[in-house]
């Protein structure tokens, strides 16, 4: 269970995120919508400690994210938007690395890596410096180091983008069966087609401010109803 | 010609400006350069000395030439070893590189462009030191207003050839470097490479100096420049040009030059044109090689995390080309250089000189050696990198559940590893070569431990407190970031007053002088650990 309560955020003077307030319930794939720059990342930053909260709480399974930020970090994986991880290591050396700050044990470790990058498909790469790998590999090297320590929570900003159409089932599939296994999902997209194939629950984000919370019954019967979502609707399908 | 200026406007605007510097920075510049003045007015102190006294005493034999010859000789050796460094960085390390390539530019423009700064370096050792020396020879030599004219064009032709040189060598290696699998690592080996061509010419050029009777040559004229400027042929030249002055010979050699200098510049960009772009393209990036199981298994293994983060610190030192060059090479160079230097000469003046301490009152060698030990290890580009190098991957340390304890710790192992390396190597030198008593040396090394973690605290700080992130190339890390210089200063400051306070002190005897020092060096460690501790709780969540 997360419990996000009335946060908010500002850069400079401009407000990125406003009394944001949302509760993401366990055993559920949970989407987080909005067009760029509405201000998902920085509440993803908010809720993972690498921006610090300038308002309200962030509670992940009991645990105050500010109160207790280590306590907290072992309970959740991250996917970041970017791939800016260490890009000197080669493939193998950052799971290893990211298998020491979890401790796990090294025939868990090993098993899961080759179980986790073989599925993936980027197996065969592991030797070879991050630098040389493409978008889609380096977020598949980051997600396996997620997987890699089995967090209860999987927090992933837009992690689908760039990944190609094989790659992107085998996340879906692996995000619904983790929510299979009463964990939460929670994952930022600019995408509402994803959002409907994947979720469980959404919440729309635009500006800073959460335009719409429910489920996906709800959520189109919404966007006939109410005129300001419907223009939201429009950008959110318009592309792609 | 007109895009390649256009082009080369743009570079240097991109790697000098100050526009995105902080106020820290600025300030740091400006430290710098009030600094350089009694600096710099102690260099031409020294020049004006040199050259007054070889003047007196090689004039009267008609000799007086060699006095230029080997200020041309020394110049060109300078500039060759510093053109090493400069032009592997700007040609081939950026990574900006690639982005003029997908433009429509010829090799030889992009290369035009990116000279720019190597020479502008250049320049500025030009100025310091070739300027003043061939102003002070004028008045020795009470020449006349054609000597300056000629002294000011030559200065200005002097960078050209050396510059060129190194250039093309390097260009011709890169070339064939650029075919190895490994980019990142033959990178770093080319580097690595120039600099052991740099000791390997200065090795030569002392073997070669005992031969031939000096006490003859000086009854001929010329002789002996000949014989000082015999591997530098345009050192010849350009001081001939400026000692016969108005003569057919000197006028000759000194259009010689001038050609041979234009040439040069026609001929790196010819070369340049044919191989710089064979030597660039495809140059980024790291290690692509064929699959191995067994080495994907080897690396699986279980580690304490501190381990885990030092170890990750050095692969990205060691693998990252600049990083190398700036930290390892650089902190390392100088010893190394002094032990080959004292190996290959084994009966030189310095072999057994230290066991002439034992006469020297004890407190002052320990003080003494203190403070070569706080000059060496104060600049040390590990520590004031330390959060810097990881730019814009810092974030990882964020989410992930590792206290800012451990990160920090990690990052000072690092730095004081690099000081430790240098610390052994002036060991070795020291106690082999040197021949420095055993308990004088244990004090030393007590004592340079001790600094170096100091060193290593004080660094870091400097960077924690305004660190550079935001950098899309790793030279921005260190440079115009003059940061480094702040630290070398404050332990200056410091460790300066202590070193005072002792040495007037009624302190005597080396092990009391010693135990106090120690204590003291114990007291200022914890005082830095201290401040270090909560400068890392007030800033490190929000380095961003
Ligand atoms: N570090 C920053 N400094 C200033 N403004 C920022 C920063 N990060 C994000 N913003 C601003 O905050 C708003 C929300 O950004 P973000 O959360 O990244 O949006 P997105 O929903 O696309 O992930 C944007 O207007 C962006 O310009
Ligand atoms: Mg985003």
């Amino acid at each position: 269970m997360i419990e996000i309560n009335r946060i908010s955020k500002s850069f400079a003077g401009k407000q990125a995120v406003k009394d944001l307030d949302l509760s993401v319930p366990d055993g559920k794939i949970f989407g987080f919508l909005g067009p760029n720059g509405a201000g998902k990342s920085t509440t993803i930053k908010m809720m993972t400690g690498i921006l610090p909260i300038d308002e309200g709480s962030i509670i992940m399974n009991g645990i105050d994210v500010a109160k207790e930020p280590m306590k907290a970090k072992h309970q959740f994986g991250y996917v970041p938007d970017r791939s800016d991880i260490f890009l000197r290591l080669k493939g193998i050396e950052y799971l290893n690395f990211i298998a020491d700050v979890f401790e796990v044990p090294k025939d868990i470790r090993k098993e899961k890596i080759e179980h986790l990058t073989k599925s993936f498909g980027i197996y065969e790469a592991l030797n070879d410096h991050i630098q040389t790998y493409s978008h889609g590999m380096r977020q598949k090297i980051v997600v396996s180091g997620v997987l890699l320590h089995d967090p209860d929570v999987w927090i992933l900003d837009e992690p689908l983008t760039g990944l190609d159409p094989k790659s992107s089932y085998t996340l879906k599939e692996m995000m619904r069966d983790h929510a299979r296994r009463g964990k939460i999902v929670f994952f930022s997209t600019h995408v509402l087609e994803v959002v409907e194939q994947l979720c469980d629950e959404v919440a729309i984000i635009n500006n800073g401010h959460v335009q719409f919370k429910g489920n996906m019954a709800e959520m189109r019967q919404q966007f006939k109803d109410d005129d300001n979502l419907e223009q939201l609707f429009l950008e959110l399908t318009q592309n792609e | 010609m007109n895009k390649a200026w256009k082009l080369m406007r743009v570079m240097v605007k991109m790697q000098l400006s100050m526009a995105n510097k902080s106020s820290m920075e600025i300030f740091g510049f400006v430290v710098i350069g009030l600094m350089m003045i009694p600096f710099g007015l102690l260099i031409l102190f020294f020049i004006q000395g040199i050259i007054g006294n070889m003047y007196a005493a090689l004039e009267p034999l008609g000799n007086e030439g060699v006095i230029l010859g080997l200020l041309f000789v020394m110049m060109t050796f300078i500039f060759c070893f510093t053109s090493i460094g400069t032009v592997l960085s700007s040609f081939y390390f950026a990574e900006d590189v690639e982005s003029f390539i997908s433009l429509p530019f010829q090799p030889y423009q992009i290369l035009f462009g990116k000279s720019a700064v190597p020479f502008l370096s250049l320049y500025g050792l030009n100025t310091i030191l070739l300027l003043p020396s061939l102003v002070f020879y004028g008045l020795h030599s009470g020449a006349g207003a054609l000597y300056y004219l000629l002294a000011i064009i030559v200065w200005a032709l002097t960078p050209i050839i050396p510059f060129v040189l190194t250039a093309i060598v390097l260009m011709f290696i890169m070339r064939f470097a650029n075919i190895s699998k490994n980019k990142d690592r033959t990178k770093v080996l080319v580097g690595l490479l120039g600099f052991a061509f740099a000791i390997g010419i200065n090795v030569l050029l002392r073997l070669d100096s005992g031969t031939g009777d000096v006490a003859e040559m000086l009854t001929q004229q010329n002789a002996l420049l000949e014989l000082v400027t015999k591997f530098f042929p345009t050192a010849y030249f350009s001081s001939i040009a400026l000692t016969d002055i108005g003569s057919w010979t000197g006028a000759f050699y000194f259009l010689l030059f001038v050609a041979l200098s234009l040439g040069a510049i026609v001929l790196f960009l010819t070369v340049g044109q044919k191989l710089y772009f064979k030597g660039v393209l495809g140059l980024s990036g790291g290690k692509r090689s064929e699959f191995d199981e067994e080495k994907v298994q080897k690396h699986v293994k279980q580690q304490s995390l501190l381990t885990s983060l030092w170890q990750k610190e050095m692969r990205i030192i060691f693998r990252t080309p600049t990083f190398f060059t700036q930290i390892v090479v650089q902190s390392l160079f100088f010893p190394v250089f002094l032990i080959i230097v004292m190996m290959l000469d084994p009966n030189g003046p310095l072999t057994g000189w230290g066991t002439q301490l034992s006469e020297i009152e004890g407190k002052k060698v320990i003080l003494g050696m203190f403070g070569i030990t706080v000059v060496t290890l104060g600049i040390n580009p590990a520590s004031f990198s330390s959060i810097s190098r990881d730019g814009k991957s810092w974030f990882n340390h964020l989410y992930l559940p590792i206290p800012s304890s451990t990160v920090i710790l990690s990052k000072l192992l690092v730095s004081f590893f690099m000081n430790f390396l240098s610390i052994l190597l002036l060991s070795l030198a020291s106690l082999i070569v040197l021949k420095v008593p055993f308990t004088i040396w244990l004090l030393w090394f007590v004592i340079s431990l001790i600094t170096g973690w100091v060193a290593s605290i004080a660094g870091l700080m400097i960077d924690l407190y305004s660190p550079k992130l935001n950098w899309t190339d790793e030279r921005e890390v260190f440079k115009g970031r003059f940061i480094g210089i702040v630290p070398l200063a404050l332990e200056v400051a410091v460790f300066g007053i202590i070193i005072f306070i002792l040495w007037n002190s009624g302190l005597e005897g080396i092990w009391t002088v010693s135990s106090v020092l120690i204590l003291i060096l114990f007291i200022i460690t914890i005082i830095s650990q201290y401040f270090l501790n909560r400068m890392v709780e007030r800033k490190y969540y929000k380095i961003v």
